[in-house]
């Protein structure tokens, strides 16, 4: 059993499905990207895990379990929700121990997790004096608390610079390689594609593509071909005489649909001299977008 | 429920809305007491009902309100439901901090102003209330600052809003049951921030007076409870099923 499962999870509100049937799992030692543009439902879905939205149908859980029905739950989840928020006028260091307290988690663990998302000379100050880095650093520590199997992070960047956005994709990929399980949603491709060993991608509520992230995103069979020819006029004839569409790209011919074996076959067949021949790989963002649906 | 008691008791002292409404509770009633025993004549001076005036029922279903409604005006509410998913033993958690916190700050208030007020009295040669009076004036005021902070817990949970849940104790307790003490006092009696903490508290001159001497104690104290139970209830039933989006 996976350490989180979604199955056929929909959920309404009002006339709108905001998640329509949406099923995946999430691996221990795994980072897995929950990708779509605003509005797919991501955080919906994040909150439906997490028991702060009712499912209207279908289930997610957590070893079989909801997250309301887990033991210790701050002990076996820790989330970073999207609009991580404090009360402005308590300390990191108070926030922190209330969550202890709560969660039952020893006093000593505050010190710990303040550590180790750098927060430690800051912990007595009151968080209304945070910056948005802080603030998301100390959201990240409360969800670190319990020392969880499986972490969920709600858009973590959001807010972060870019030393702060290489330190969080360091951190998930530690939390990983010690076994748990982290799930991350982004709406932005390009700062989870480093860290991210699966993903899940979803649009309008619905799952558009759940695997590896090349599986998912690379996506080979749709690749084009980048040929610069000699004589590239015959070499076009020669290949839509065999089905195949090109486009001009300055003195270079990309053929859609087409493998470079195939492109060089074709080629030698016809004697045109090839001087240059390469895979063109579709960006992550554009197969991101193709999937989703968004503009690219 | 006691890990969640804790919390919500470190929560309530790690906030400066606190300090200040404890402050302003303290302050208030301390210049009430020593206004009245200072300046009225001394036979005019009622030491029972003047230490029944333990202003901290005014400010601890506000610091109440105020607190549970800062949960959704600091969108802190989802990290504590997440922290404990029980969200009706959560409320209950609050309500109980809240009783606990209104029973030690009426204690400190109410011990502040019998002293105040003890010592202004015999100074100026009146005659003192013997300590079985005070105990019996303690236990009331401490009884009703409990059932207003649980009060105030139920009504932030409903309303959500801030400015509205502390507009609207404020109106009821300022406009609403004084208007309705005037015009139909036997409704008034029941209201649940003036009229049966009154009767509660027994007080039998003064403006109050009117309004308590139609509850006996016992019933007023029941509808206190009755009026804390059904906001706990309706504020129960509105968490469990509200999503937190």
């Amino acid at each position: 059993m996976a350490p989180v499962e979604v199955r056929d999870l929909c959920k309404q509100f009002g006339d709108h499905a905001a998640i329509d049937n949406l099923s995946f799992d999430v691996e221990a030692g795994r980072v897995t990207g929950f990708l779509g543009p605003n509005g797919a439902g991501k955080s919906t879905t994040l909150r439906a895990l997490l028991g702060l939205v009712r499912p209207s149908s279908g289930s997610a859980t957590f070893g079989g379990l909801r997250y309301d029905e887990l033991e210790q739950p701050a002990a076996r989840v820790g989330a970073v929700l999207e609009d991580a928020s404090f009360h402005p006028g308590r300390s990191a260091r108070n926030h922190l121990r209330v969550l202890a307290v709560t969660g039952g988690h020893p006093a000593g663990r505050v010190d710990d997790v303040l550590a180790i998302v750098g927060l430690g000379d800051a912990a007595d100050r009151r968080v209304k004096g945070y910056s948005l880095g802080m603030r998301q650093r100390l959201a990240i520590a409360a969800a670190l608390l319990g020392d969880p199997e499986v972490l969920i992070l709600d858009e973590p960047t959001n807010g972060l610079d870019p030393p702060g956005i290489s330190w969080m994709r360091e951190l998930l990929r530690r939390q990983a390689a010690d076994g748990r399980a982290v799930l991350v949603s982004s709406h932005f491709l390009a700062e989870v594609a480093q860290s991210v060993d699966d993903v899940v991608v979803i649009a309008d509520g619905r799952l558009r593509a759940q695997g590896t992230l090349d599986m998912v995103l690379g996506d080979g069979d749709v690749c084009a071909t980048e040929v610069r020819a000699q004589d590239p006029g015959r070499l076009t004839a020669a290949l839509q005489r065999r089905g195949h569409s090109i486009q001009r790209d300055g003195d270079m011919l990309v053929v859609l649909d087409a493998t470079p074996e195939r492109v060089g076959q074709i080629a030698r067949e016809e004697h045109v001299a090839v001087l240059g021949l390469a895979p063109r790989v579709r960006s992550l963002e554009a197969a991101f977008f193709a999937l989703t649906g968004a503009p690219a | 429920m006691t890990r969640l008691l804790h919390a919500e008791l470190i929560k309530l002292r790690t906030t400066r809305t606190f300090v200040a409404l404890t402050g302003c509770a303290l302050a208030a009633s301390l210049l009430l007491v020593i206004l009245t025993a200072s300046l009225s004549t001394i036979d005019e001076v009622d030491l029972r009902t003047l230490f029944a005036s333990d202003l901290s029922s005014v400010f601890i279903p506000l610091l109440a309100a105020i607190a549970v409604t800062g949960e959704w005006r600091h969108r802190t509410i989802a990290s504590s439901v997440l922290a404990a998913p029980d969200r009706v033993r959560m409320l209950a958690a609050k309500t109980l901090a809240y009783a606990l916190a209104g029973v030690v700050i009426s204690l400190a208030v109410t011990a502040s102003i019998m002293l105040a007020g003890t010592l202004i009295v015999s100074g100026r040669g009146g005659t003192t209330l013997g300590l079985s009076v005070l105990a019996d004036v303690l236990w009331r005021n401490l009884a009703v600052a409990a059932l207003l902070g649980a009060l105030g817990v139920g009504v932030g949970t409903l309303l959500r809003n801030q400015i509205v849940a502390v507009t609207g104790l404020l109106i009821v307790g300022f406009a609403i049951e004084p208007m309705l003490a005037t015009l139909v006092p036997e409704v008034a009696h029941f209201g649940p921030l003036v009229g049966a903490p009154s009767g509660i508290l027994d007080i039998t001159s003064g403006s109050a007076g009117a309004l308590s001497a139609a509850l006996a104690p016992a019933l007023a104290a029941t509808v206190s409870i009755a009026w804390a139970s059904a906001t706990f209830a309706a504020a129960a039933a509105l968490l469990r099923r509200r999503d937190l989006v």
